[in-house]
């Protein structure tokens, strides 16, 4: 608690009045707690390597299962760096991210089984070799920032860091187009079947850019777009003349879609520019308008658009003969929901399924092997696991003492939300299908790296929001 | 490796997984059910009685608002507002911790009784979140963040977000405080 020193008063030396001297609450209980989670997320993470092993191979391989403890273990190193640069951080996040990215280390292993790829170019291992770079980056950033109101003052380079990296892959000779979407950058020849030796999505960095940029801008602007309008329909909307930032965004959005061809990112920044409009507003307005923008601009490229309206097709009609087998059709979708129904309520066991049989299982298609595998149970585990990560993230916010640190919180948190339902609402087929990763678990280096980075941007913010000055009254 | 030992194995990995989930849970119980209130031992004396203060003018007789501004201020307007560089401290003036201060930055102070609020106020009386206390256009401002048992300055009720005039009390529950240079 607090030390109380008494001052040798100038003025006040007939009340009774003292300074308190505020001190960081002394034994670190959060981080004893996070260490406790950890060491639990890390046993539950190289569990999962050892199950797929004995349902797969059915031995034991010392090698890979010490290379993911290994990789488990750098965690540790991260929750030590936190005792000394963020006493006071948020406990549940780094165990949450942990586990899960452990549990996706599992899958891809397994699946670079099921496929017979076990050297060194294995996607299993260059996912632990990602993830040891992503918590690198992650303890970097956590380390730099010291506060982050400093990213305030940044807020417009943040802007054309997310804009270039959202037109980066659009750059002839840096761009590479992979599985019919341009949202890549290569270094290094491409092969024969498409890959490149080296590829990034600087998408998914983008999202953090863009999110520093709206919360810095809304904290500026919010005045001119709440207050003013004229009422209609119960609803105060904005005047034409405050539209301009939500069409820009509406355009960046839309240019994504046409140009990249990637649906699902171009719904994912459009979201988190609506989400973080509406908590710095709070004007529901914005959230009709700028939804049936998006709705009605998605409804007209699938139109247009071939790729767009194949995807409408594959999710409304999933089921039939035509669909399935035509290219670019329902094949993928179909085998995923197969390979769940398989799993049924506890699964097939890791190890023990077919996922391999659906395209991408490893990356786009991580939940649906997940599902086979270790079933509805286990699936809702997982989404249990990120229902969790993502309310602490509000709660960051909502404890926040600056505005920018609030919107930077559920702006973060959120876009982590809006991934996930875009994937999973696509596997399960409550949306249209679109190429997202899954946070912290698809096989993929660039999702990976932003999604640590967002997580160790919300443990700086918690432990911001908990180290204030602080007076306990008890009674 | 028999299909029964991987089967246990694979159940004892689900109820693992779902262990850990419930044990997060468990540790953020305060969060989902709010701090728990602690009761007091033995009443204190009878100038910490809640409401003693605020039952002079009564909280029935709302303060005339004016609900097109975002923020109120109150009748009498000859105290002079407390703005960020005139505001140094808040002072307890009354309450468990009559005499403490807390040196007031120009940053936003929650006051509630989660252990997250800048000002923790453990009683009875007051909400988990309870009310802020925040700079508004170079003044600072008292806003009741919809409390079960009320923000008095003055002895009136904040409903909307007020000014704050210098060594004027505040009260929430049994503690009163006062904004001092």
């Amino acid at each position: 608690m607090s030390a109380a020193t008494s001052r040798p008063g100038t003025a006040d030396r007939s009340t009774v009045t003292e300074t308190i001297k505020l001190r960081l609450r002394a034994p670190a209980r959060l981080r004893n707690l996070e260490l406790l989670l950890l060491i639990f997320a890390g046993a539950i993470g190289t569990g999962a390597l050892v199950l797929v092993q004995l349902g797969a191979l059915g031995a034991v391989d010392s090698t890979v299962i010490s290379f993911g403890a290994g990789v488990l273990g750098l965690s540790l190193v991260m929750h030590i760096a936190l005792r000394f640069v963020a006493v006071e951080a948020d406990p549940f996040i780094l165990p949450i991210a942990t586990l899960l990215n452990g549990l996706g280390i599992a899958m891809i292993y397994r699946i670079d089984i099921a496929q017979g790829q076990l050297g060194w170019e294995a996607s299993g291992l260059r996912q632990m070799a990602w993830t040891a770079i992503a918590m690198a980056a992650a303890l970097a950033v956590l380390i730099a920032i010291r506060n982050h109101r400093v990213l305030q003052r940044y807020r417009y380079i943040a802007m054309f860091v997310g804009i270039g990296l959202l037109l980066l892959p659009l750059i002839p000779g840096v761009g590479r187009e992979i599985n019919g979407a341009q949202v890549w950058i290569g270094i290094g020849p491409q092969r024969e079947d498409g890959s490149v030796p080296l590829s990034f999505q600087p998408g998914e960095l983008a999202k953090i850019a863009l999110a520093v940029f709206f919360a810095g801008y809304l904290v500026t602007a919010r005045d001119s777009l709440s207050l003013v309008g004229r009422k209609f329909l119960g609803m105060r909307f904005p005047r034409v003349r405050d539209l301009g930032p939500i069409l820009i965004i509406w355009l960046a959005s839309m240019g994504v879609l046409v140009f990249q061809r990637d649906l699902g990112t171009s719904l994912l920044y459009f979201g988190l520019f609506l989400v973080m409009i509406y908590v710095a507003t709070g004007r529901l307005s914005w959230v009709l308008l700028g939804l049936s923008m998006f709705v009605g601009g998605a409804i007209l490229a699938s139109q247009i658009l071939g790729y767009v309206g194949n995807r409408f097709n594959g999710w409304l009609d999933a089921f039939n003969d035509d669909i399935y087998n035509q290219a670019g059709g329902s094949y993928q979708l179909v085998q995923g929901i197969f390979g769940m129904a398989g799993g049924g309520l506890i699964g097939t066991g890791l190890g023990q399924g077919r996922p391999d049989i659906v395209p991408f299982a490893d990356s786009d298609f991580i939940i649906a092997s997940l599902g086979e595998e270790l079933g509805l149970t286990g699936l809702f585990a997982i989404l249990a696991l990120f229902l969790l990560f993502v309310s602490r993230g509000f709660r960051i916010g909502f404890a926040g003492q600056d505005d920018f640190g609030r919107l930077l919180g559920v702006g973060l948190s959120f876009v982590i939300a809006l991934q996930v339902f875009i994937v999973i609402g696509g596997i399960t087929r409550v949306i249209p299908l679109t190429g997202l990763t899954t946070p912290f678990m698809a096989a993929g280096g660039s999702s990976l790296l932003a999604n640590w980075i967002i997580a160790a941007l919300l443990l700086r913010l918690s432990d911001t929001v908990r180290n204030q000055p602080r007076l306990v009254v008890e009674s | 490796m028999s299909e029964l030992t991987l089967l246990v194995l694979r159940l004892a990995f689900l109820l693992v997984l779902w262990g850990f989930i419930f044990l997060v849970v468990y540790s953020l119980r305060s969060d989902l059910f709010g701090q728990p209130v602690r009761r007091q031992a033995v009443a204190t004396d009878a100038g910490a009685a809640p409401f003693a203060a605020a039952s002079t003018p009564a909280p029935s007789v709302a303060p005339v608002q004016r609900p097109s501004s975002p923020v109120s201020s109150l009748p009498d307007n000859t105290r002079p507002a407390a703005t960020a560089s005139s505001a140094r401290r808040l002072v307890i003036t009354s309450g468990a911790k009559e005499g403490l201060e807390l040196p007031l930055s120009n940053l936003p102070l929650t006051i509630g009784r989660s252990a997250e609020s800048g000002l923790v106020i453990r009683d009875d009386y007051t909400s988990t979140h309870h009310a802020r206390l925040m700079i508004l256009n170079d003044a600072w401002v008292i806003q009741d963040l919809d409390s079960t048992n009320g923000t008095f300055l003055d002895g009136r009720r904040v409903v909307v977000p007020t000014q704050v005039p210098l060594n004027t009390p505040i009260k929430i529950g049994t503690t009163s405080f006062e904004l001092r240079r």
